[in-house]
């Protein structure tokens, strides 16, 4: 038949068609009907914390947060993931403790993803709670101030803006809490 | 009693009078348009990198928004675009008859270009989707494929319509190119919005491989498959080797997206696969790649002084270095140093501007001074625009990839902190940017240069009418 291609538009069409189907299937539709965890939010070691843990799905106002970190194009800066990579879970710890990796199960509720493919900021997959409100607002007008030698552009059009600022900072705040990987008190500050 | 010679020019002149090349004109002018603005945009993003509060108190111009217009507008408003002008003149001609319907031809160029300017205002004003390649919002999404669906009617008209039984494996890699398009772009803009999570992480990488894989490759591919013989006046070397490559391709292309998500939350079984599929990646490039240098055997010569060879024949070599690239860094312990580092856009921007751009360049050398039945306005500023690309595209590439190592192993390193990391690539930033003003030159002489042949033709067109 692929010889015949050669000559039959027809045969050509077919072919590429075929061939293309059967990786195209095989790799987008199969896999989430073969590994649950990837529709299913995870269940929590505590049973009186409810079946599915913390994770829960975002309130209003960190989804309005969420919007504005998409439309700034926040993602493209930071990832979102802890890899199964030694330095990835020492890097996005905190005080000592190790951050879990990044399970499918925690993502179940994000519409859009935001893993990432680019690191020129750090990740953020568990950056909620260690840096409280008044940090986020200096960073915001002038990241340099708290960090020097970042190239962060500086955002006063949302730290001046309050609704828009308590919103993207609750949804950071959000972000790697529902695991509960740290010490209960070691939260804020 | 007419010579064989000049029969034979009258014969040419036959066909050039056949072809009326509207569509393929206006799709190469508004790209040629975009790739200097867009190419604007391109070198202040880079300066960000050096200089962050440059233009930082202006929401439109902050990166974040800047950045999601350079990579749509590089993408579709120039080398799609421009790529798909090419087509409307190579495939005709290898048909032997006229593009099906030039009327509808237009009408989809001026469609691209509602869509490009629609993509302008959309992506300034922070109207992003969120999802890589596919930040379009909805209507734009479904203005593409309207666009695509009309594209793909023309082309297959007019394969239908052809006057020569056998097709030329451009004809296959452009048939190919409509046809896994409209299935990865419906998937990456589409169906990405029925799901979420790690679910939707792999159809949207499933789309923005195939980006690169089955909408770039195939077209551009198609492009030097019938540049290459033609700016050399040689033979294509191999056609059965030809088509080991375009059914390789067609088969193993569309596994490989889940090597995006290497060490990330997705399955393992689904990584193992993406990176077995990513190592065969390296039969069809090899088979097409051996297949243009073995057709330049005994022809290297020419390069000297022929400047669509030249752009030709380099993105060959980036195309066989990126597609070498691309199956290491898909093994697990290669992803765990570089991926997400600065190595990454070293590794697209050789993709997408080293190869797939230098053939559209190097088509709109060969073909702009035919269609208008002119000479090209300046051979020495062509000979410019080459070593400007060349140089700055080198320049860009190599200090990204050793800067990424470098990245990546600092990153791995938890004793260092991240911002040091950072502050240790500003060197590499720099000449990235600088490389990317030698780039922009690049753009600005070419740009200048076609259109300037375009222009100058016109009083010669008046003249013999």
């Amino acid at each position: 038949m692929l010889r015949k291609a050669d000559f039959s538009a027809v045969a050509l069409v077919a072919g590429a068609l075929i061939l293309f189907f059967i990786g195209g299937l095989l790799t987008t539709v199969v896999p989430p009907l073969v590994d649950k965890s990837w529709a299913k939010p995870f269940e929590n070691a505590d049973p009186s914390r409810g079946p599915t843990g913390k994770l829960r799905p975002l309130t209003e106002q960190e989804l309005k947060g969420r919007a504005i970190y998409i439309r700034e194009g926040c993602w493209y800066c930071h990832t979102q993931q802890t890899r199964t990579l030694l330095a990835d879970t020492k890097r996005s710890g905190w005080r000592g403790v190790d951050s879990p990796i990044s399970t499918p199960d925690e993502f179940v509720y994000d519409n859009p993803h935001l893993f990432g493919t680019k690191r020129t900021g750090p990740d953020l997959s568990r950056v909620g709670g260690k840096y409280d409100t008044q940090w986020h607002r200096t960073h915001f007008r002038n990241p340099r101030d708290l960090v020097p030698g970042s190239i962060m552009p500086p955002y006063p059009w949302i730290a001046n803006n309050e609704e828009e600022f308590q919103a993207i900072v609750a949804y950071l705040q959000s972000l790697g809490r529902a695991k509960q990987w740290r010490p209960e008190n070691d939260y804020e500050k | 009693m007419q010579t064989e010679k000049e029969l034979q020019a009258e014969r040419e002149a036959a066909i050039s009078r056949m072809h009326e090349d509207t569509t393929a004109k206006f799709f190469l002018v508004s790209s040629i348009t975009y790739f200097f603005i867009v190419g604007i945009v391109a070198i202040t993003i880079a300066a960000k990198f050096v200089w962050p509060q440059l233009l930082g108190t202006v929401a439109p111009l902050s990166y974040g928004r800047l950045r999601a217009l350079h990579v749509n507008g590089m993408l579709f408003g120039w080398l799609l675009a421009a790529s798909m002008g090419l087509t409307y003149y190579v495939v005709p001609r290898l048909c032997g008859v006229k593009l099906w319907s030039e009327k509808l031809g237009v009408a989809t160029a001026v469609l691209w270009n509602v869509i490009v300017l629609g993509a302008v205002v959309s992506m300034l004003a922070g109207w992003n989707q969120g999802l890589e390649y596919a930040e379009l919002p909805l209507p734009l999404d479904v203005l593409v494929v309207i666009a695509w669906v009309m594209f793909g009617v023309n082309i297959f008209a007019t394969v239908a319509a052809r006057k020569y039984q056998q097709m030329y494996v451009t004809i296959w890699y452009v048939m190919g190119c409509i046809l896994w398009t409209a299935f990865v772009y419906l998937t990456g803009n589409f169906a990405v919005l029925f799901t979420t999570g790690v679910n939707q992480a792999n159809l949207n990488w499933m789309y923005v491989h195939n980006a690169v894989g089955l909408i770039f490759t195939p077209i551009g591919l198609a492009l030097a498959y019938y540049f290459i013989p033609k700016a050399s006046n040689t033979p294509l070397f191999s056609h059965k080797l030809s088509m080991i490559g375009f059914w390789s391709l067609a088969f193993v292309y569309v596994w490989t997206g889940a090597h995006h998500m290497l060490h990330g939350p997705i399955s393992q079984w689904l990584q193992t696969i993406a990176i077995v599929f990513s190592v065969m990646l390296l039969i069809p490039v090899w088979a097409v790649v051996y297949n243009f240098f073995a057709t330049m055997k005994g022809q290297w010569h020419q390069l000297r002084d022929n400047v669509p060879l030249k752009f030709l024949m380099s993105g060959v070599v980036f195309y066989l270095l990126t597609c070498f690239q691309g199956p290491m860094h898909s093994l697990r312990s290669v992803n765990a140093i570089v991926s997400k580092t600065d190595w990454i856009p070293g590794h697209a921007h050789m993709a997408v501007l080293g190869a797939f751009s230098f053939f559209a360049i190097a088509g709109s050398y060969y073909i702009v001074p035919r269609m208008f039945k002119t000479k090209l306005h300046s051979d020495a500023l062509a000979n410019w625009s080459f070593w400007l690309f060349l140089i700055g595209g080198l320049g860009f590439f190599v200090t990204l990839w050793l800067g990424g190592f470098w990245q990546g192993w600092q990153w791995n390193n938890p004793a260092i902190p991240f911002i040091d990391t950072v502050v240790a690539l500003k060197p590499v930033w720099t000449v990235r940017f600088f490389s990317g003003v030698l780039m922009f030159l690049g753009i600005v002489t070419f740009a200048y240069n076609i259109l300037a042949t375009m222009v100058g033709a016109k009083p010669a067109k008046a003249a013999a009418a």
